[in-house]
């Protein structure tokens, strides 16, 4: 059995013990996970991202400009300097200018026009019928915003509108629920698997 | 040692997954039109197609996304697809190199001519919008350090005009950056293997075709194992995931008719 595979068995009945209660074995584990992620971080962003974008092109291709992001880059650590901190905020700056200034159009486009253009289908679907599901997606919409109007209270015609987008946002919340739990159970049923078959060897 | 009531709910469950999967009964599934759709599309590229997949999952989430991922791979690559690997989640790098190369070694495909893995680079909406300008800016070095120029597949490959689309394979949102940048700015066509948390985030994307085509946790890897006729994970976990499914709803029946009868007496006191 290779190495790689004992320790993962070890590791998942380690991390498994915390279904008893907390531990120093499951806390062990868990340690060990953060720190190897944290150090798998560091490592392949030194080499994949540091050096290959900044530090190769500066020093042996001569790409000078790339000064300015390593500049930037130190300024965020100024922040651990009482009497500096203020330089920190320039990169920050620069940051949310830059990310705001590329995201909001993007999630504008793309989360509210959209998806407001997706709910605007004909009721009459191609064979000529009424489409309920078009009419189904029109009042889910509809009455779900309304919920979130609150301008004026939840009485009358808004109320039952608000009434309705309350039965949808349930509906939601429910399927969203649903497939976590399917989600999770998933996730164990794989290391079940794998201690069955890769670690124990009871199953093909 | 003094076991509580939720002990004996998480050793029911463990029993009802390790019989079940000890049994070894593999059920039918029937694939849904989603699932269709995406082995549609894949079937559709000719032999040679370029495509970039992208393993944007960390490693927690590993036993839900390795069936995915695997069930896609196999059909892309015995169908001849040549893949480009990348990664917007640091933890997907190595995950996805394996994968790639052990899915690769099934069918005998040889790295840097028949599919590579560029590696990770962070900010993703950064690394998402610098791809569509220039891929062998982007990543001077694949993920094991050899030249852009010096892989064959990437020779012709400048940024996504160049590629059919993007598969995101993922457990997180980052499926959505795809559609927001790569699919609205440069007109890619994103589909994605995802967790079945993830499935009710990416459904308004599916619907209004901002995204392509959606395949959706172990069931959907399943379903996927079943088109391509490659039994895998999913398909062997059918079963457990069936018998835990109806072991939570019992458990959900059982909570609730101990908590009114509880209440009633309460009430009557």
């Amino acid at each position: 059995m290779e190495i790689g595979t004992v320790v993962a068995g070890v590791l998942t009945l380690a991390i498994f013990t915390f279904l008893y209660r907390d531990n120093p074995v499951y806390r062990m584990a868990e340690s060990i996970l953060i720190g190897v992620s944290i150090g798998y971080f560091l490592v392949i962003t030194w080499t994949n991202s540091l050096m290959d974008l900044l530090f190769q092109p500066l020093l042996t291709q001569g790409e000078w400009p790339l000064v300015v992001p390593l500049v930037l880059g130190f300024l965020m650590f100024t922040r651990f300097v009482r009497r500096a901190t203020w330089l920190s905020r320039i990169p920050m700056a620069v940051l949310i200018g830059s990310g705001a200034g590329v995201a909001i159009p993007a999630m504008l486009n793309a989360r509210t026009l959209k998806q407001m253009s997706a709910t605007v289908v004909p009721l009459l679907g191609e064979s000529g019928w009424f489409d309920f599901s078009g009419l189904i997606v029109l009042l889910g919409v509809l009455s779900t915003l309304s919920y979130f109007y609150f301008s004026r209270e939840h009485r009358g015609l808004l109320g039952v509108s608000a009434r309705i987008g309350t039965y949808f946002l349930m509906i939601f919340f429910g399927t969203t629920f649903g497939y976590t739990v399917m989600s999770r159970m998933s996730t164990f049923i794989g290391r079940v698997e794998f201690l069955l078959n890769d670690f124990l060897k009871l199953t093909s | 040692m003094r076991l509580q009531g939720r002990h004996w709910a998480f050793l029911g469950l463990i029993a009802v997954v390790t019989v079940t999967m000890l049994l070894g009964i593999r059920p039918a599934v029937v694939p849904s039109a989603d699932t269709e759709r995406m082995y549609g599309y894949l079937d559709s590229l000719p032999a040679g197609t370029v495509l970039m997949v992208s393993f944007d999952h960390e490693a927690s989430s590993l036993p839900e996304i390795a069936p995915l991922a695997q069930a896609f791979l196999r059909h892309a690559m015995s169908r001849g697809l040549r893949l480009i690997g990348v990664s917007l989640l640091a933890e997907g790098t190595g995950i996805g190199y394996r994968l790639m190369s052990q899915t690769a070694d099934e069918y005998g495909l040889k790295y840097g001519t028949d599919y590579v893995h560029l590696g990770f680079k962070p900010q993703y909406i950064a690394a998402i919008l610098s791809m569509g300008e220039s891929l062998s800016k982007t990543y001077p070095e694949d993920y094991s350090g050899n030249e852009y120029g010096a892989l064959p597949l990437l020779s012709g490959i400048s940024n996504y005009d160049d590629v059919a689309g993007v598969v995101s394979i993922a457990d997180g949102s980052l499926t959505t950056h795809w559609i927001e940048y790569a699919g609205a700015r440069y007109g890619v066509r994103v589909s994605a293997f995802v967790t079945a948390a993830m499935v009710t985030t990416y459904d308004p994307y599916l619907a209004s075709g901002q995204m392509y085509a959606m395949v959706g946790g172990l069931r959907g890897a399943a379903e996927y194992e079943g088109l391509i006729e490659i039994g895998g994970s999913g398909t062997r976990a059918m079963l457990a995931q069936t018998a835990a499914h109806v072991y939570v709803i019992l458990l959900i029946i059982i909570g609730n008719v101990i908590y009114f009868r509880l209440r009633s007496k309460r009430r009557e006191a």
